[in-house]
């Protein structure tokens, strides 16, 4: 019985006899939530997230890991399983000393991405970080200048210099290059909802309301009551601080959304609720607090006694500044509006400026960049002092201030200390002007207009200020909302924001129907759960770097409203980027933790208690260990044991005291770690993560499929960027790699994406060095260069990283448009014809999971074609295959992933020597040779006139018998595979490989066979595509009839040039050709001997190199072509197994003639008829070339062909490619500097 | 016959001095070449009196309990050259009346038949009592393998590692599951604390094991075995390995055993290393296979698919000694112990507050009132008996008031305890049931394997409520905090040990609560235990100011003068007892 009855959450359903409860569940739609289940692994059951009700079973159940029976009962989500998975979430995040987010972030009451936002600053992305900016405070470039900045105080750079993050001085950078590049991310507008908004004020909470609202597709419209948006930002902040400019822009981003402001209405006053009732289906009041408060002793309204926002305001109304000149000006506060008042009235050229405070300046609310500033331009500070008296002239105007000196005493409800009158202290100041900051009122006169017009009542709460929901800032009519001072009382600029955003929020939640609620729970694991954040814990941690201070005007050039602060010059930025420590986890995105700590709404202190720090371990180049945020699933260990077959990590100790660490205890980098992430990729957490050598915010990343240009694998994995900047890659399900595996190529070969240095214009040398031109003249210097030549004195080389459409038309502009067969790869070259015909009936990757023996022959299998390697690890492990490795070295990385191990100094005659005792000894498979083989006889006859011993000696076996036992046990296993890899066999090995597999029968078989492993993604397409002198588009000879004909109708080209038989290097070093081409390969960075190809190549008259990157090639070429990468144009790979692994063009190519176009518009110049505009066309006449040829008698066979020699000339690393070649030093050197 | 002197060589007795007791008996043998067999044997349960020196003449069988050195001498002089017992010292005797009658008459032993009788190291001695007589019988009757099952189901014989499966039923699986290979498992990894009855019957008679085993490998038809043995007793493990060599080369164990064609045994013993989890099945086995001893989820059983992923058996010492009896005297001679579903006997240890610690096997189905007062004697200094935890860390308490409870596995369940593997900690009115609670949980959340979340931090959190609670720090709803996480951690762990950890908690929070509430609400511990609870007072009219407290208190918390009454400083007080101790005039009053 193969199908179960199930009753699950009381609906019958179906499941399969040996499924489990989550994979059933998940069939069916219900999402049961794990943390330690990867479907890639045996169940394992440890989180106890996943636990479900059996009826009938004592305890719950861990889905992960109870397979279905007949007739369960299950029921996933009652309250006794909620209960149980929150209390096992809250118990885990009970020992997650970590932060999900920055405490810069978390304090801010806009709750602004600053770490996110730091991280686009240091890689220049200005926009995108002004974005990020703006997507919870849209007033960046005022914040930049004015903001409180509580972030800073935060900041946990504090702990390690004493000072925190220059943030805002960053954020004001990052708006200041936006402006100055002019180049903006707008954001989307959904589409209109036909609701229709009002704003009262235009300060910076309606402001924020509006955007948001605009955003949403709402019609929204904003009162103003003065001839100018900004409400405080204008009227309360002087200009220079915050230049009026500076407003407009920002005000302007806001309208260009489609938000008007109506000025000079003023509700209750000139416009009355009664009209606006029933024009718009919202409010948001977002008045301010506007009204100065008076001094509060006699006579404080006498004459030039001002309030200090009325002085700044009057200001700004009239256009007018006061004129202080010889006068004597006392502002009383100590907050910001006093600031303000003090420095204006300096630059209002008053000669002596008094601030009088009644703390002293360590109590000062006010910005403490401010309090210095003034004290520079002058101000005069009189603490511990407060008015007592105004004393007046006999006209009543201000003549003098009386002052009551004062101390501190107990710390009243505001923590500072309470300041005390000292008695009998009193002295009296000279004044002509007394500006008094020291509080605000919300003006209310709108209150009666609006009662009187709606059928709730409007309500103010104690203090005077409209009364809103804390949460959603609703009214107690439900279509108003407010926001801002006018809810909270005078407050700050980013206050102002926050509520504007929150009540926006909530009136959308309204318009649209919504509960009105607030923000939905979030959980946060904070460091600050656990415990106060000590500098010791940081200051060795990190390298001390001074913060960047703000260049300013120079003091004695300030009496005037130029703006001050002249903002951070461009390495000032880059640097103050460098001081964010990151506190915010990398995995925020995705950490699953967080997802289900959030969805259950977990607490982090419900079970508080002990807690585990742990030092976070960078010792890896590629993997970093943060054990502090483990959880003990054990994912990494079983992943790495189970699947790569490293199990280069363990448990250490017991209980609670238990933690992942490397095997052996040292740093991971001693293990037998192959670096390939999957230890990250399957972290639940942030525990396992990429030692990223960027700062990689985290910011939400879009991402695409792809297919890995490395190894021949052909595996798919998914590129995550931000605009064009990479930040991560993972593994896809592709067709080779269903189950998203991945190696370090396709895990961490993506960082040269964001190397600025790509060729992106042809460069032509010119004097010794390189100048760009257009392609235009690039195409003519090339036309002049090809018609001046002889078609043979021409050579293309086409590297075997090139997508299948590219290949194909350099061979086709080779004989089609160049008239010549020189058309080859320097991967190949001159190795022989041996790994022609290498993939020929291949065993597929996914039968490696049901052989009994796997024999890894000359190859790095891990190493080198990683996720071949997992493959076969996981025959071993899961389906317990034996693993043989045949290995000319003793440090052959696949050695430990083995059962046993063969020593060889020579494969090829190894393998000769193994044909030879099979054939000498009659065990050959007689049945298949006889259906199968042709030159069966011919074959036998000439290897047994060699002598085995000879063979035997010369394989380098030491004993004779282990390559008996070898050739014996393969011989008659049914379910036997090699795998051996073009890099290590020479094409003649290759060659006695495939009569070995013939003559035993092995090949076409479902479970045997051959694996043979090419070097690059593309080295099959090379075959493929007819990158040969001697072989067109489908392996098939350049000479075959068929093949020319459907070339030449095709093409519509009269004329094929015959194959003639040639040693490129003895013609290269003959000087016969004039033009090289060189796409996509870097012969000279990855030959192995270096002075013999640059000899080569020295020969040459024209060089022409086609690559990403100024490769040692292109050092020598005479003009560089720009290359696509494979994701900007599309196109296919063929594995090493022919597959054709297929990818879409997902970029707008960085450069303006594509890869493709650059030759077919060669093509065309030479006549060539070519219409080929889009990948999908090339492919349709590549497809029509390849329809089958009929096919010779030797073709339908086997073919057993006797060699003489060991072939082994690969004259290059890498595969030829710059990119890999970049990868392995990189990789390697990263090691040595551990 | 000549005189036998045998000297008890176990754990226990090697503790107490035997050691130096068998060498002086055999020095003065020698020296006075004295004609009589000195020989050596195990524990016979009553370590409460060890060393013991048994002497057998012609006349009977006397054992001497507490013999030292001195009484040594005392003992060969009277009792060997002038057939005169030393009656004083003898605590057992087929002769002679002693105060221990009811000790050895409430016991039936079937495990520990041989256990003090046998030199462990001989199997000569244990087949001249009918050692391996039951495979021999097997072998010699043609049994069959059902028949074998069959006899072990009939004799209703559960599973004494504590499970309480029945051993039938698990062959009956173990057998059923074709495979090319199948294992059997001993386990021997006996890790509750105060429990030592594994530990006794391997060093007392560890052939019985392995014949119990290869009449289970005979009926699952497993090949190898393994005895998974605590490497903290050397003992067992050396006298196993003896045992198995002996039984090797008199053809127990090897191919075609006892000319039974195609059986083919042998034993390996695998010393664990010391992690509690792994007398847990599946830990156990992932500890032989050379992993982490973690265990994995069960179904599928290790019947199924255990050691390798091959069907194996596991059962643990006491379960195994058990089979050879039970073959050879027939499942109804077994069932006729005990009560209608737990057959047989049990053997218990005893410990704590007993007067007789030491082992006891009783038939199931006694009182625990008669296990503790009829066989262990009663309580030390005839204290108040309290309660008694069965089971171990995983079992619970059992007060005073439910000690008609009778030992049965379903009986003992209904009470919150379990029977347990059968350590019996015996406690009296001077324990403090929270300490109690709180020493079990320390044990289990130190030995727990850290793999499940529950177990991991969930024990981690109970501990330091408990621990809180016994410093005084108590909080209220600490109660309600303890249970709600001993529920969650019951329903949600993996294996036995994070299922049963919380069970000494909850069975004190049950019968003590009051206990818990004193200490939270009033900062009082009723059982005087918990230093941090206690408040040391000088009553002056009994202090006659003698000034020895003052001079021995280590933080000067007492002052006074001489010949004056003095007074503790309770601030200062460190609770260290050292005042209480001294005060000759019982001056110091504790509460």
């Amino acid at each position: 019985m193969d199908k179960l009855n199930i009753v699950l959450n009381g609906k019958i359903v179906q499941g399969y006899k040996g499924e489990t409860i989550l994979e059933l569940a998940r069939r069916n739609g219900i999402n049961i939530p794990t943390l330690c289940n990867d479907p890639r692994l045996e169940p394992f059951s440890s989180c106890y997230v996943c636990v479900v009700e059996i009826e009938g079973m004592r305890g719950l159940q861990p889905s992960c890991s109870t397979k279905i029976t007949e007739g369960m009962r299950i029921n996933t989500d009652t309250e006794r399983v909620k209960k149980s998975r929150k209390s096992a979430l809250e118990l885990l995040v009970s020992n997650h000393y970590a932060d999900c987010v920055a405490p810069c972030k978390l304090t801010c009451p806009a709750g602004v991405d600053v770490q996110g936002y730091i991280s686009y600053i240091n890689k220049g992305m200005y926009k995108e970080a002004v974005a990020l900016i703006r997507e919870t405070n849209p007033l960046p470039a005022i914040c930049g200048r004015v903001c409180v900045r509580p972030c800073e105080v935060a900041c946990r750079r504090n702990l390690v210099e004493g000072k925190g993050v220059g943030i805002d001085y960053l954020k004001r950078y990052a708006t200041d290059k936006e402006f100055e590049l002019g180049e903006y991310i707008i954001p989307d507008v959904k589409s209109s909802t036909g609701k229709r908004v009002c704003i009262i004020g235009a300060g910076p909470a309606g402001l924020t309301s509006a955007y948001y609202l605009a955003i949403e597709g709402h019609d929204v419209e904003i009162l103003e009551a003065n001839s100018y948006a900004g409400g405080m930002l204008r009227y309360g902040i002087p200009p220079y601080r915050l230049p009026n400019e500076i407003i407009d822009r920002e005000v302007k981003f806001i309208t260009d959304l489609g938000v008007k402001i109506k000025y000079n209405h003023k509700l209750g006053d000139n416009v009355s609720f009664k009209d606006l009732k029933s024009e718009y289906d919202a409010f948001i009041i977002t008045i301010g607090s506007q009204i100065g408060t008076t001094i509060g002793c006699e006579n404080d309204r006498a004459e030039n006694v001002l309030s200090g926002i009325d002085f700044l305001r009057n200001m700004e109304m009239t256009g007018q500044k006061y004129d202080f000149t010889g006068k004597k000006v006392a502002v009383i506060g100590g907050g910001n509006t006093a600031m303000d008042c003090c420095r204006t009235a300096v630059r209002c050229g008053a000669d002596k400026v008094y601030v009088i405070y009644r703390r002293t300046e360590k109590e000062m609310p006010a910005n403490p960049i401010e309090i210095h500033e003034s004290k520079l331009e002058g101000v005069e500070y009189l603490f511990l002092t407060a008015p007592a008296r105004v004393n007046v002239d006999e006209k009543g105007r201000l003549k003098s201030l009386t002052c009551f000196k004062m101390q501190l005493g107990e710390p009243d409800a505001s923590g500072r200390r309470r300041p005390i009158k000292i008695e009998g202290s009193e002295f009296e100041l000279e004044l002509d002007y007394i500006l008094a900051a020291i509080g605000q009122k919300t003006n209310v006169n709108f209150l009666d207009d609006i009662n009187k017009y709606s059928d709730e009542k409007f309500l103010l709460n104690k203090w005077g200020d409209i009364q809103a929901d804390k949460i959603t800032l609703q009214t107690s009519i439900k279509n108003i909302f407010a926001a801002g001072d006018a809810v909270t009382g005078p407050a700050t600029l980013i206050e102002a924001i926050a509520q504007g955003r929150k009540a926006a929020r909530s009136c959308h939640q309204y318009l649209i129907g919504e509960p009105v609620k607030g923000e939905p729970y979030e959980f946060i694991s904070r460091r600050d759960n656990f415990e106060k954040q000590d500098p010791t814990d940081y200051i060795d941690h990190y390298v001390h770097q001074e913060r960047e201070e703000m260049p300013t005007l120079p003091a004695e050039k300030r009496k005037n409203f130029d703006e001050v602060e002249l903002g951070y010059t461009d390495e000032q930025a880059f640097n103050e980027t460098l001081r964010c420590m990151e506190c915010g986890c990398n995995e925020y995105y995705t950490c699953d933790l967080k997802k289900y700590s959030t969805e259950y709404e977990a607490v982090q202190t419900k079970y508080d208690g002990e807690y585990k720090k742990y030092e976070i371990d960078f010792r890896h180049p590629f993997v970093e260990i943060d054990n502090n945020k483990c959880i003990l699933c054990s994912r990494c260990i079983r992943i790495c044991r189970e699947v790569v077959g490293a199990a280069a990590l363990g448990l250490v100790n017991r209980g609670f005291e238990t933690y992942v660490a490397p095997s052996g205890l040292g740093s991971l980098v001693e293990t037998d770690c192959e670096s390939c992430g999957m230890c990250i990729t399957t972290c639940p957490t942030g525990a396992m993560s990429e030692n990223f050598t960027f700062k990689p915010g985290p910011v939400k990343l879009s991402s695409f499929n792809t297919i890995c240009n490395y190894c021949s694998t052909g595996c798919e994995i998914t590129l995550h960027h931000t605009n064009g900047f990479f930040m991560k890659a993972t593994g896809a399900n592709g067709t080779i790699n269903s189950d998203g595996l991945h190696c370090r190529f396709g895990k961490f070969g993506y960082k040269y994406l964001n190397d600025s240095k790509r060729i992106t214009k042809p460069l032509l040398r010119t004097n010794g060095s390189f100048k760009e031109i257009t392609f235009e003249e690039a195409f003519e210097i090339i036309l002049k260069r090809i018609k001046a030549t002889e078609p043979d004195g021409n050579i293309i080389f086409a590297g075997a990283r090139l997508t299948n459409e590219e290949l194909y038309l350099i061979q086709k502009f080779a004989r089609a448009g160049l008239k010549t067969n020189n058309v080859t790869s320097f991967h190949y070259s001159g190795r022989g014809n041996g790994y022609k015909y290498a993939v020929r009936d291949n065993l597929p990757f996914e039968k490696i999971l049901e052989t009994n023996r796997i024999y890894v022959l000359g190859s790095e299998t891990n190493y080198e074609n990683g996720v071949v390697g997992m493959m076969i690890n996981r025959a071993r492990i899961q389906q317990n295959a034996k693993v043989s490795v045949i290995t000319k070295d003793e440090n052959d990385r696949m050695i430990h992933k083995s059962d046993r191990v063969l020593f060889v100094n020579s494969y090829y005659y190894f393998l000769k020597a193994v044909n030879h005792h099979i054939l000498s000894n009659g065990l050959e498979n007689r049945l298949f040779i006889n259906d199968n083989v042709s030159g069966f006889d011919e074959y036998k006859q000439k290897l047994l006139t060699e002598d085995f011993n000879n063979l035997v000696k010369s394989s380098g076996v030491f004993f004779e018998k282990r390559l008996i036992d070898f050739a014996t046990e393969f011989n008659s296993e049914m379910k036997a595979v090699i795998v051996a890899s073009e890099k290590h066999l020479s094409s003649n090995a290759i060659k006695e490989l495939f009569n070995l597999a013939l003559i035993t029968g092995k090949l076409g078989k479902s479970a045997s066979g051959l694996i043979i492993l090419k070097e690059k993604n593309n080295s099959q397409g090379l075959f493929d595509m007819g990158i040969s002198p001697e072989i067109g588009v489908g392996t098939v000879s350049i000479n075959d009839p068929i093949l020319r004909e459907r070339m030449r109708t095709l093409w519509k080209v009269k004329d094929l040039p015959e194959y003639i038989d040639d040693n490129i290097w003895d013609s290269f070093r003959e000087g016969k050709f004039k033009n090289i081409f060189i796409f996509g390969e870097d012969p000279i960075g990855c030959a192995i001997d270096k002075d013999e190809i640059k000899n080569t190549l020295k020969n040459k008259e024209f060089l022409i190199v086609q690559d990403y990157f100024m490769t040692e090639t292109a050092e020598m070429a005479d003009l560089i072509l720009p290359s696509s990468l494979p994701f900007e144009i599309g196109g296919s790979y063929s594995n090493t197994q022919k597959y054709v692994v297929t990818f879409e063009s997902e970029f707008n190519s960085k450069i303006s003639v594509t890869s493709y176009e650059q030759i077919m518009e060669l093509m065309k110049r030479l006549g060539v008829e070519c219409k080929l505009d889009y990948t999908h066309n090339i492919t349709l006449e590549i497809s029509s070339l390849l329809s089958p040829i009929p096919a010779t008698d030797l073709d339908k066979k086997y073919y057993l062909e006797h060699t003489t020699e060991d072939n082994h000339f690969r004259k290059f690393n890498y595969g030829c490619d710059y990119l890999v070649k970049r990868f392995e030093e990189n990789f390697l050197s990263s090691f040595e500097n551990n | 016959m000549k005189t036998q002197v045998i000297v008890g060589l176990g754990s226990c007795g090697l503790a107490a001095g035997a050691g130096k007791v068998y060498e002086e008996i055999n020095r003065i043998k020698e020296a006075d070449g004295l004609d009589f067999e000195l020989k050596k044997t195990s524990c016979i349960g009553m370590c409460f009196r060890e060393p013991l020196v048994e002497i057998i003449d012609e006349t009977g069988s006397y054992l001497y309990g507490d013999v030292d050195i001195k009484k040594v001498d005392e003992i060969i002089d009277k009792h060997i050259l002038k057939y005169s017992p030393v009656k004083e010292y003898i605590v057992k005797s087929d002769v002679l009346e002693t105060p221990y009658k009811d000790y050895f008459d409430g016991q039936v032993k079937i495990v520990l038949r041989n256990c003090g009788y046998i030199d462990p190291e001989s199997i000569d001695e244990y087949e001249k009592r009918g050692g391996y007589e039951a495979i021999k019988k097997i072998a010699r009757e043609k049994i069959s393998v059902h028949d074998v099952i069959k006899t072990v189901l009939d004799s209703g014989l559960r599973g004494r590692g504590g499970g309480g499966f029945p051993t039938g039923l698990k062959w009956k699986f173990a057998n059923n599951n074709r495979s090319d290979e199948k294992y059997i498992i001993c386990n021997a990894d006996e890790g509750d604390p105060g429990a030592f009855m594994d530990r006794s019957v391997l060093e007392g008679d560890p052939h019985s094991v392995l014949e119990g085993m290869i009449i289970g490998a005979y009926a699952i038809g497993a090949s190898y075995g393994y005895i998974y043995c605590r490497a903290e007793y050397p003992l067992a493990v050396k006298r196993l390995n003896i045992a198995i060599k002996q039984a090797r080369e008199r053809g127990y164990l090897g191919t075609d055993i006892l000319g039974i064609e195609g059986f083919n045994f042998d034993i390996e013993v695998k010393e664990g290393a010391g992690a509690f989890v792994c007398g847990e099945e599946t830990a156990l086995i992932a500890s032989i296979e050379g992993e982490r001893g973690m265990p994995r989820k069960r179904p599928p059983f290790p019947a199924v698919s255990g050691l390798w992923r091959k069907p194996t058996n596991i059962n643990n010492v006491e379960t195994y000694a058990n089979i050879p009896w039970i073959i050879l005297n027939g499942a109804e001679s077994y069932a006729k112990y005990g009560t209608e579903k737990s057959k047989g006997t049990k053997v218990f240890a005893l410990t704590g507050k007993i007067k007789h610690s030491g082992l006891v096997e009783v038939p199931m189905g006694i009182t625990i009132k008669d296990i503790i007062y009829k066989l262990g004697g009663g309580i030390i200094g005839d204290k108040k008996f309290k309660a008694v935890q069965l089971g171990g860390p995983s079992g619970g308490c059992i007060p005073e008031y439910l000690s008609d409870t009778i030992v049965d596995y379903d009986s003992v369940t209904a009470t919150g305890a379990i029977m347990g593997s059968g350590g019996m900690v015996v406690m009296d009115e001077t324990t403090c049931m929270v300490e109690v609670a709180r020493f079990f949980l320390d044990f289990t959340y130190k030995e727990s394997c850290g793999k499940c979340t529950f177990c991991r931090i969930g024990t981690k959190r109970m501990l330091e409520i408990l621990t809180r609670i016994t410093q005084g720090e108590g909080k209220e709803r600490d109660i309600e905090r303890l249970e709600e996480l001993a529920y969650q951690i019951k329903d949600s762990s993996l294996c036995g040990l994070g299922q049963t950890a919380p069970n000494p908690v909850l069975t004190t929070i049950k019968y003590f609560r009051d206990e818990y509430e004193a200490h939270i609400r009033d900062k009082k511990c009723p059982a005087l235990s918990c230093k941090k609870l206690l408040t040391y007072e000088i009553i002056p009219d009994k202090c006659t100011g003698c000034m020895v407290c003052k001079r021995g208190c280590p933080v000067e918390a007492i002052e006074g003068e001489k010949k004056l009454p003095h007074f503790i400083k309770q601030d200062l007080c460190i609770k260290c007892g050292d005042c209480y101790a001294k005060c000759k005039f019982d001056a110091i009053i504790i509460y």
